[in-house]
């Protein structure tokens, strides 16, 4: 399966990845890097960005991990972290007693420095540097005081959100549920699509439109958002000048189109999702999929749903949005007890319950058919819960600890 | 075009010719008219007063109207809490807070890793639906908001009318404008969201003098001289003694008028024509019976309009006269240019922006004068309302609207 037209690349976690970075340094390198030789020793000259913050120039590599932080302060402030090392560094700043993150720089080149922006509230702190193919390192802990004297502590008790970093290995139970779950989904996909596939080959096109509903539910509960479901999903899902799919089938079956000339692309469709039933007992979806799907699905539906972009007849955007809502909910769940202490879920359950209550108030209505303020109470509550869907795809990125 | 405005075009005709004779005969009157005075500095983002009303204009301008979506008085609150430290941080500038690996970034990047102060100006207007029964603020509404209704010439799009809350936002560079609407769209989108939008432009003088219109006039000459406080407190500020709500004060009262040109139609029409329906001459901006674009126009000397038409823009306007002293408005327009239309035209015309103290005794009367001027017939106004424009900010422990939810 492939995780989507939108890709999140983390070069530090998948093997391939890593082997095509280094591939890609060594022709930098050759034509003299983005920053010339002249500053390749960056943490001695003057910061290009930032300049009226704090500057820390730290050492990145396994033997020297955050060498250099030797004047802590709280604020707002940036640490040039220049990797000294002999390959690409992931770098995190993290509080040592709980492994939270408070800042990180991922594939970090040799001899390359980057700005690393933080505000610290007063603390502990130290760097982890994880080079690759190298155990994780980490430097020593710094104590991080506030600021001393009257009028000078607004803004020191606040820092950065600390985040505990999440592993492929805390996303594997979920994932492999999801993997359940959709797999547990599959047979009523196939048992709705053939009966669909059955109405439109006897001619009842009227019955036919209505298992069409269905089917094109079910799929849509599965959360297929920006290509989830690699190729298939173009074929099963995709617009409508592919003539194959739930599309081409709804505009025939909303335009007056004949049974015959249906048929055979009801056929093709059965035959597709039979397919991914099929394949789906082998996939091997990649952990970093459910944290993206978890706001993907929300960002699809508005894109192709609320814009009425993807209604070929049937006016059923909002029962697909519905749908994906479901599916959302899924993934949600099964992901919950990684973002408790992550993200602010009371807000995301409250969004999700927001969005379910307008669409039960506008019962299916065609977007088109909406007032300006229908219209726009639909957009502040789909808007509001793509936003506070964000930070979960962020903070359920995988990353390497050790 | 109507029947009834074709009338009105053929009798500009007639009266440019009877005009003729005596074009450029007239001694031009004046006068102690102050010359335009400069405006003052650019203010941050806190004072007595928004910003936005007497700063001299940006360059680009954006004007948002909002519904605002929030359930209840708390919701608003929460809102205007936002708006304010969002709007405070994209005028004062600053490095956007890092979010680690919590969130996406706090910032969209558009104007580099530290957002440059000074480069925005902001101002943030509510408009009268805003005091309706849904957050208890009806006792609270100002004295003299109403909603926008239709005056004859109009010909309104309710989708692009009202809302309870204007946003005008300013900048010299559009990519800030960009950035600053993301940033606070971002921030409220389940709090409000955009009811109509509407980007402007501020023409530089052409060649000197106020800047003109796309009809190629001068726009704003008359305006009443900002940095005459005693002036603006007559004519701008919502103030006490007025029977406003006491959190009102500092306030004042914004018309926008969208207005379309028919610029093509427009550019049709004979220079003799356009200038008779304005009243001024179309290359120096002076009125029709002066030389420079700051003569005071002498209607006393003109009764009969054979100089300056009785139903020129200028004269139906701005009367000059002692009883009508008290409608002077603050004019801060802008153009737009936003595409074209069916027909292959283009879209463009006037962001009709007027400050003043009073609604009913400012721009609703001049409005009303102004009916079946001949200038209707190449102007479409479509949309646009009233708002009231919020006291500003104070300073730092301040917010929009403390007075009017404490």
């Amino acid at each position: 399966m492939e995780q989507g037209s939108r890709g999140r690349y983390r070069a530090g976690v998948a093997v391939v990845a890593t082997a095509v970075a280094l591939a890609g340094l060594a022709a930098w390198e050759l034509s003299g890097g983005a920053q010339g030789s002249a500053s390749a020793g960056a943490a001695n000259s003057a910061p290009a960005d930032y300049p009226t913050l704090p500057h820390t120039a730290v050492q990145i590599s396994p033997s020297a991990c955050g060498a250099g932080w030797t004047r802590p302060t709280a604020g707002l402030q940036v640490f040039d972290v220049t990797d000294t090392g002999v390959s690409p560094t992931d770098v995190d700043l993290l509080e040592p007693a709980t492994g939270a993150v408070v800042a990180e720089v991922e594939g970090l080149a040799p001899n390359r420095s980057r700005p690393m922006l933080v505000r610290l509230a007063p603390g502990a702190y130290a760097f982890r540097c994880l080079q690759q193919d190298v155990d994780a390192v980490t430097g020593p802990t710094v104590a991080v005081k506030g600021p001393k004297g009257p009028g000078t502590s607004s803004e020191s008790g606040t820092g950065t959100p600390a985040v505990v970093p999440v592993t492929q290995q805390d996303l594997i139970p979920a994932t492999v549920a999801y993997q359940h779950w959709v797999a547990g989904q599959l047979p009523s996909l196939v048992g709705d699509v053939t009966a669909l596939e059955t109405a439109v080959s006897s001619g009842d096109l009227a019955g036919a439109r209505q298992r069409w509903l269905t089917a094109h539910l079910d799929y849509e509960r599965l959360g297929a958002a920006y290509g989830a479901f690699g190729d298939v999903d173009e074929e099963i899902n995709g617009p409508r000048q592919d003539s194959t799919g739930f599309h081409a089938l709804e505009y025939g079956l909303w335009h007056g189109a004949s049974a015959s000339s249906l048929a055979p692309v009801a056929a093709k469709l059965r035959s597709d999702v039979q397919g991914l039933q099929t394949s789906w007992a082998t996939v091997q979806l990649d952990p970093l999929v459910l944290g993206v799907r978890a706001h993907e699905i929300v960002e699809n539906a508005i894109e192709f749903e609320l814009s009425g972009r993807t209604d070929y007849g049937s006016d059923s955007n909002l029962q697909t949005v519905q749908a994906n809502l479901d599916g959302t909910a899924e993934v949600l769940a099964l992901v919950r007890p990684l973002l408790t202490s992550r993200v602010d879920l009371p807000s995301i359950d409250a969004a999700m319950a927001a969005a379910r209550s307008e669409l039960t108030t506008l019962d299916g209505a065609p977007p088109a058919s909406l007032s300006q303020l229908q219209r726009e109470r639909l957009n502040a509550v789909f808007g509001n819960l793509v936003e506070q869907l964000a930070p979960v795809a962020a903070v359920l990125d995988v990353r390497r600890t050790t | 075009m109507s029947a009834t405005s074709g009338v009105g075009r053929r009798s500009v005709l007639a009266g440019a010719l009877a005009a003729g004779a005596v074009a450029g005969t007239v001694a031009a009157v004046r006068n102690g008219a102050s010359p335009t005075t400069p405006a003052p500095a650019t203010q941050g983002f806190h004072g007595v007063h928004q910003a936005g009303i007497v700063t001299p204009k940006r360059r680009c301008s954006a004007f948002v109207a909002f519904d605002v979506m929030a359930a209840d008085r708390s919701g608003l609150l929460d809102l205007f809490g936002t708006l304010t430290d969002r709007l405070r941080f994209l005028v004062t500038g600053g490095v956007p807070d890092p979010l680690g690996i919590s969130a996406p970034p706090s910032d969209s990047g558009v104007l580099g890793p530290t957002v440059p102060g000074g480069t925005l100006t902001a101002l943030l207007g509510a408009g009268a639906s805003l005091f309706d029964d849904r957050f208890g603020l009806a006792s609270a509404k100002p004295l003299r908001l109403s909603t926008m209704t239709a005056f004859p010439d109009d010909d309104l799009d309710p989708t692009q009318c009202g809302g309870d809350l204007l946003l005008q936002l300013e900048a010299d560079d559009t990519d800030v404008l960009a950035n600053a609407l993301r940033d606070v769209a971002r921030h409220t989108r389940g709090a409000m969201q955009v009811r109509w939008r509407i980007d402007g432009f501020a023409s530089p003088p052409r060649p000197v003098g106020t800047p003109r219109n796309l009809m190629g006039f001068r726009d704003g000459t008359a305006n009443p001289d900002v940095t005459d406080s005693r002036l603006m407190d007559q004519l701008l500020w919502v103030g006490a003694g007025q029977g406003e709500p006491a959190w009102a004060t500092g306030g004042s009262y914004l018309a926008v008028r969208l207005i379309r040109m028919l610029v093509e139609f427009w550019d049709r029409v004979s220079l003799t024509e356009q200038e008779r329906m304005f009243g001024r001459q179309k290359d120096s901006g002076a009125p029709l019976d002066g030389r420079t674009e700051t003569d005071v126009p002498n209607f006393a000397a003109d009764p009969t309009g054979d100089v300056i038409p009785m139903d020129a823009h200028i004269r139906l306007a701005n009367p000059r006269t002692a009883p009508t002293a008290d409608q002077r408005l603050l004019r801060r327009g802008f153009n737009y240019d936003r595409g074209t239309d069916a027909n292959g035209n283009l879209d463009m015309g006037l962001v009709f922006c007027a400050f003043q103290q009073d609604l009913e005794r400012q721009f609703v009367t001049v409005q009303r004068r102004l009916a079946g001027e001949p200038l209707v017939d190449y102007i479409r106004p479509f949309g646009g309302g009233y708002f009231f424009v919020l006291p500003g900010v104070r300073d730092t422990n301040d917010r929009y609207g403390s007075g009017l939810l404490p």
